[in-house]
């Protein structure tokens, strides 16, 4: 046991001296949910507008109160006709404008559908596409609230039964996508890399000639790289929980036992790829082409796995990430318990112990 | 009973024969030296030696105990210097070795009599980090690192390679210290003048085992006459050499040139010397020197 | 006619004298030994007489060139050959010569003519198109001396060439470095053999930046009054 200890020791001291490296670590996933967090948000405020109230009864007004206070619009001007729109485009930078037809209230009641009328500027395809589902997200409220007032249903024609919630469903997608990253590159990328350099500088032939048990070179190497990632895991959560209001619905201690049972098929993922790898090269190739990104594009973090031919659909079976996300979206966004994600967390654990099998009998050999 | 008994070793890896029919005995307490260029199988040997690599076939007896079977045995009761550095550059002197002595289950204090003396030039850089020391004190270290448990046979892989002269003298200083507290020693070596540093040497080319003995053996058991003669365009008398009809070996030798004649001196040596005045050479005296291992390296490959 | 010539060469890294005011020169056709502990600062003056580092005060003229204001000239007048970088293990013999000798421009036909002879010299020809991998170490340290010369060059630096080849090669090769050395090409060599030492024309041993000894080995060895360069060696880096 002196040894492991020592050999745990010997493997921090790497750590904590490789200052870049450390850094870099410990910085990526913040800087990563950050990225993700603000840049890649879907979210527009404060859209100036430009409204064209044809009809000024007492239903179009209730609806321009409604797409002025929902924050994501800024009613900026009141054309009188339409080609004032076309200045107020010019002018005033509007994103958009709304054309409420005359008797907007009259057909609502009496034809159960109105019409509203939507110019886009379409030089940002994007912000248009997102001010639109606003829009109708809004005009889709808007209706709700009138049916349940009224005694009759009416519609408004553009309502699409969109769900109200665009840049929380980014948060949802890419909180598990980096922390199912960091843990790969962590745990599995740099355990592989500081094994093979072991392997590369000859130092791996020192230990193997000491009278010292394989099994403590392997875990010492491997346990403090999974810390490392415990610590980075757990930034990544606390960032998205305080910065980005992501919940965390589930039980924090589910939470906490399926990220160290992740961490370890990760880690054993690892210990295969250094057993197989002889160079620092080697290891970074094998992690990159055979783990990370498989994981990148077969995980469902950032390309949906149904909308994927049957082949890939398979192939994504195999690496753990795709139940590792399953099932940490299962906790934070379901809240379900440890009954209802046992499966995906047995499918890890049997993944850690065939692959630390595998890399065992290869490590101990000698030829 | 031998320290070290190797028994028909062979080794291939693919279609290259690494060792072939390899047989050696080590006895306790002797610096015993494997002298071979680069490739010959060295470090292949020593691989084995060391419970790395298993043989192909053969047997290998260190102290009594087998390479393949009692392997974890071994490993506690022998130290190793690979060929290249192998300590953890980022981890202070101090460290280095505390960490070894860990992974003998042993400590530093409970051997420091065996290092004392090498321990004692490093102690000035004990927290400079291993990578950041000099060439010479970073063999030391490692010496020192393989040296912590007390093993009683030492296996050496090309210690002094590119290391200057001085160094390498201190180097072999320290060896001789090591043997003299009941180590064997095992230390391969391309340089050819350190061989007559060890108590017994085998030469070694292309996986063979091509002669075993003492240095001085290997050199009075030289079959060719040796012979140095000063003299101006070396190269020009080399492109002669082949005109001149008995048998020979001669290479420049800076301003001299040295010949081996294989047939009796008092028939070779007035015949050469005719070749060159014919030729219309100036030369300086002709005298006879010792050989060194080189030249009887090489002539033991040329009759194998 | 002098190949190199340095004057007052020094070159210092900070507070550090690498190479402190060395003077000396070598003869066109010399075969000059360059010898010195680690750290002595004999690389730091080969690097300075290439080319690669421009020194701090004093020059050397290389070939006739100054390294402080000519060192494109000089690139095109040296040869280089070491043992850590030689030749390209994964291409050919013929393309590795083809590299090296397109890289010092010369003409197509002309190169493959002088391929052609260099390795009938060497007795390779029939290796022309095996991989340089498959071939033993010996032979291609001379594959790479004869690539090192390939561009008929005045000067070429040969650093620590030999180490780790068989006697039977290592005495080939010098034989190779007689004959570069016959046909008018200077040779400057590093080598930690001190035998090695024996067979140059002249040697030079360098320590602590300064170049402290010089002449032919058998001046050396009767100025210490010893026997071989290695004792020569030890006893002045004692002294």
């Amino acid at each position: 046991m002196k040894e492991l200890r020592m050999i745990l020791y010997k493997e921090l001291i790497h750590i904590v001296r490789d200052k870049i490296t450390l850094f870099l670590v410990l910085a990526i996933p913040i800087m990563l949910v950050l990225l993700f967090g603000f840049t890649i948000s879907t979210e527009i405020r404060n859209a100036k507008v430009a409204v064209l109230d044809q009809s000024k009864d007492s239903q179009s007004v209730a609806l321009i109160d409604k797409i002025s206070s929902s924050g994501y619009f800024q009613v900026v001007a009141y054309p009188e006709t339409e080609s004032e729109i076309d200045r107020d485009f010019k002018e005033m930078d509007i994103k958009l404008a709304i054309i409420i037809p005359s008797e907007f209230e009259h057909s609502l009641e009496k034809e159960k559908i109105a019409t509203l009328q939507i110019i886009n500027d379409v030089s940002d395809l994007n912000v248009a596409s997102v001010l639109n589902n606003y829009l109708q997200a809004i005009t889709h409220d808007f209706i709700t609230e009138y049916n349940h007032k009224g005694s009759e249903s009416g519609t408004v024609e553009m309502v699409t039964n969109m769900r109200y919630n665009p840049e929380m469903n980014s948060v949802y997608m890419f909180v598990p996508g980096i922390i199912t990253l960091i843990m790969i590159i962590v745990t599995a990328l740099m355990s592989s890399i500081t094994l093979a350099r072991e392997k590369e500088t000859g130092t791996m032939n020192m230990l193997l000639i000491t009278p010292v048990k394989k099994v403590y070179v392997i875990i010492g190497k491997v346990i403090p790289y999974m810390c490392l990632s415990l610590i980075s895991t757990a930034m990544i959560i606390l960032i998205s929980v305080f910065v980005f209001k992501m919940p965390v619905n589930g039980s924090i201690w589910l939470l906490l036992l399926l990220c160290i049972i992740f961490m370890f098929t990760a880690a054993s993922f690892g210990m295969m790829i250094s057993a197989i790898s002889k160079t620092q090269i080697d290891a970074m190739m094998v992690t990159m082409m055979g783990l990370f990104l498989p994981t990148v594009l077969l995980s469902g973090f950032l390309f949906p796995l149904d909308n994927m031919p049957m082949f890939f659909q398979v192939l994504a079976d195999v690496f753990p990430a795709k139940w590792f996300i399953i099932a940490i979206k299962d906790v934070m966004i379901k809240g379900s318990g440890f009954f209802d994600i046992w499966k995906y967390l047995g499918i890890l654990i049997l993944m850690a112990i065939v692959l630390i099998t595998i890399s065992l009998t290869n490590v101990d050999k000698r030829k | 009973m031998p320290e070290i008994d190797i028994q028909h070793i062979n080794k291939r890896f693919g279609k290259i024969e690494a060792l072939h029919d390899i047989n050696i005995m080590v006895e306790q307490g002797e610096v015993f030296g494997l002298v071979g260029p680069d490739g010959a199988g060295k470090s292949t040997l020593f691989n084995i030696l060391t419970t790395l690599l298993l043989p192909d076939s053969g047997q290998v007896d260190i102290m009594g105990m087998d390479v393949v079977k009692d392997y974890l045995q071994i490993r506690q009761s022998i130290g190793y210097l690979p060929g290249v550095f192998s300590l953890y550059p980022d981890l202070s002197v101090q460290e280095n070795l505390a960490f070894f002595a860990t992974m003998y289950k042993s400590s530093v204090l409970d051997n420091m009599s065996l290092i004392k003396p090498i321990w004692k030039q490093l102690l000035p850089f004990k927290d400079r980090p291993a990578g950041k020391l000099s060439g010479g004190m970073k063999q030391k270290l490692a010496l020192c690192c393989a040296l912590i448990h007390k093993p009683k046979i030492l296996f050496l892989d090309e210690p002094t390679t590119g290391v200057d002269p001085v160094s390498r003298k201190e180097f072999w200083d320290i060896l001789k210290d090591i043997q003299h507290k009941n180590v064997t020693v095992v230390v391969s070596t391309p340089y050819m003048d350190e061989a007559t540093r060890c108590d017994r040497i085998a030469l070694i080319q292309n996986g063979n085992i091509i002669k075993i003995d003492t240095p001085n053996n290997i050199i009075s058991n030289f079959r060719g006459h040796l012979y140095t003669v000063k003299m101006d365009d070396i190269f020009g008398l080399m492109q002669l050499m082949n005109q001149f009809e008995l048998t020979c070996n001669y290479y420049p030798y800076g301003e001299h040139f040295h010949i081996a004649f294989y047939d009796e001196v008092e028939k070779a040596l007035p015949a050469f010397e005719r070749f060159l005045q014919d030729h219309g050479r100036q030369y300086g005296e002709i005298k006879p020197i010792t050989p060194n291992i080189e030249d009887c390296f090489i002539e033991l490959m040329q009759m194998s | 006619m002098q190949s190199i010539v340095a004057k007052d060469l020094t070159k210092q890294f900070g507070t550090f004298t690498a190479v402190n005011h060395i003077n000396f020169e070598v003869e066109k056709g010399e075969i000059f030994g360059f010898l010195g502990a680690n750290g002595a600062g004999k690389t730091t003056a080969i690097k300075m007489m290439s080319g690669l580092l421009l020194p701090t005060s004093g020059d050397a003229l290389i070939g006739g060139y100054s390294i402080r204001t000519e060192s494109k000239q000089i690139k095109k007048h040296i040869g280089y050959m070491s043992q850590r970088f030689s030749l390209y293990n994964d291409l050919t013999v013929f393309e590795n010569m083809q590299l090296f000798g397109t890289v010092y421009g010369i003409p197509p036909k002309e190169l493959k003519q002088r391929i052609n002879n260099s390795l009938e010299e060497l007795m390779l020809l029939d290796k022309k198109n095996s991989l340089v991998a498959s071939i033993p170490l010996g032979w291609k340290q001379k594959l790479a001396f004869a690539t090192a010369i390939l561009h008929r060059p005045e000067i070429v630096f040969l650093d620590e060439p030999t180490s780790g080849v068989d006697p039977i090669v290592r005495r080939e090769f010098w034989k190779l470095i007689y004959q570069a050395a016959a046909q008018g090409i200077t040779i400057f060599v590093t080598t930690h053999y001190m035998d090695e030492a024996e067979y140059c024309h002249r040697i030079s041993i360098m320590s602590d930046g300064c170049l402290k000894l010089i002449g032919t080995p058998d001046e050396l060895k009767q100025q210490m009054g010893v026997n071989s360069i290695e004792e020569v060696f030890v006893k002045f880096v004692n002294r």
